[in-house]
């Protein structure tokens, strides 16, 4: 028997790349966390966004390097954060299977379940 | 914590020192990027002890589930600081002796006898020696342990000094190594020895005190320092680096074979050419003491480097 190892990135990852992506120069920890909270209406903990960001870096998807200290930051630096062409590659599948496998589901009225 | 005492300025103003004594375990940049960001979102303060809390612990337990911490637990720090530990209770032992003979035993009358002044430079240089190998060795194991990768270089260092303090609470740790040894090869024990030393031994201050006196001057403090240099030879070219972790290798290498009981672990004919061959061993010895040759080189190189330079 065979078994097809599907190598994707998580839900967290996605959300942080897309976060970055659309903050462009902009992206840094405070920004891309307040990001995430806006968009799910849930709390980031800030060890899950560095713990996340590492493991991102590590995989190539994101380059990370620390910016001017800023006198908003009580004089302390960023940690800059650029999505990579690999993690591109990687977020636009995870979004494209995401639409596939929704396709033609409606969670409106959780139909699916109840039927 | 509720959301309301968590934004309630007063409640953040005495989170704050908490975060700052939390963030001290994070890395350097990391510290600076999180108390970046908490300042930033100052409203959320509150909360600010959970997420540092939080970062603090998922990075200590990804530390602790990292292979590599574990090996290089087994097969270096534990060995190298049994075997620092050994060598430091044997040069304390024997500096323990000689103190304790010329120390609480002076008599002026002496130092009128030319043998008595000769005896004493003999063991002063001996000794002096014995003492500066042990600290050159101290700070490759340091230099080694600092050269490790980031993740894991903390965890290590705490290690290590964890486990040479408990190794000198080992009453005799030399003579386990070479019991351990003899047993090894199956060779029955000798009866024990009386106690020659017993009047140094029955002085608290060389039972107790002097010991870690040696402990911490000979070995804990060259290892810090050891552990900074290598932190500080990440500025050199790669090819020099490698000089200096291999000079690191090689000296805990020279140590091995210097330490209590190592000819047990060779058979007849090579403990003979050791034997025989003593001067090699004194060179080996020599080269063990390359931090000095290191420090040597650092100064002049910062002597001889341009001012604008070292400006920079």
């Amino acid at each position: 028997m065979y078994y097809i190892v599907i190598k994707m990135i998580g839900e967290f990852e996605y959300l942080i790349l897309s976060s970055a992506a659309r903050l462009g120069t902009n992206a840094y920890g405070a920004s891309i966390r307040s990001e995430i909270e806006k968009a799910t209406g849930r709390r980031c903990s800030i060890g899950a966004l560095y713990t996340t960001l590492d493991r991102l870096e590590v995989k190539g998807f994101v380059k990370t390097w620390m910016g001017e200290p800023t006198a908003e930051r009580g004089g302390r630096s960023k940690r800059l954060v650029q999505v990579t062409a690999t993690g591109v590659k990687e977020a636009s599948h995870f979004f494209r299977a995401i639409a596939r496998i929704s396709k033609g589901v409606s969670w409106t009225a959780n139909r699916l379940t109840t039927r | 914590m509720d959301g309301k005492s968590a934004d309630d300025p007063m409640t953040s103003r005495m989170n704050w020192p908490i975060v700052l004594w939390l963030s001290g375990f994070l890395e350097q940049p990391e510290r600076e990027a999180v108390l970046g960001d908490l300042t930033e979102d100052s409203k959320n303060r509150g909360g600010a002890i959970a997420d540092v809390l939080g970062l603090v612990v998922r990075r200590r337990t990804a530390v602790l589930l990292d292979l590599r911490l574990w090996l290089t637990i087994a097969f270096v720090i534990l060995p190298v600081s049994y075997l620092l530990c050994a060598i430091a209770q044997t040069t304390a032992g024997v500096g323990a002796v000689y103190s304790w003979m010329y120390l609480n035993n002076w008599n002026w009358a002496l130092t009128r006898n030319a043998g008595f002044w000769h005896l004493l430079g003999e063991i002063a240089v001996s000794f002096g020696i014995t003492c500066f190998v042990l600290a050159c060795w101290s700070w490759s194991a340091g230099f080694l342990i600092g050269r490790l990768p980031n993740v894991i270089v903390r965890a290590s260092r705490n290690m290590f000094i964890v486990l040479l303090v408990a190794a000198f609470q080992l009453d005799d740790a030399p003579g386990h190594i070479i019991r351990f040894l003899i047993s090894l090869h199956g060779l029955p024990l000798g009866p024990s020895l009386p106690d020659y030393n017993a009047p140094v031994t029955g002085n608290v201050f060389y039972r107790v005190f002097f010991p870690w006196i040696a402990l911490a001057i000979l070995v804990i403090l060259p290892a810090f320092s050891g552990i900074r240099q290598a932190n500080r030879s990440l500025l050199l070219a790669w090819k020099m680096r490698i000089v200096l972790v291999t000079a690191a290798a090689s000296s805990l290498l020279i140590m091995l074979i210097h330490a209590p009981g190592f000819g047990l672990l060779l058979g007849a004919p090579q403990r003979d050419w050791l034997g025989r061959n003593r001067n090699a061993m004194q060179v080996l010895l020599l080269l063990s003491c390359w931090p000095m040759f290191y420090f040597i080189a650092l100064r002049f190189g910062r002597r001889g480097r341009p001012k604008a330079v070292m400006a920079q």
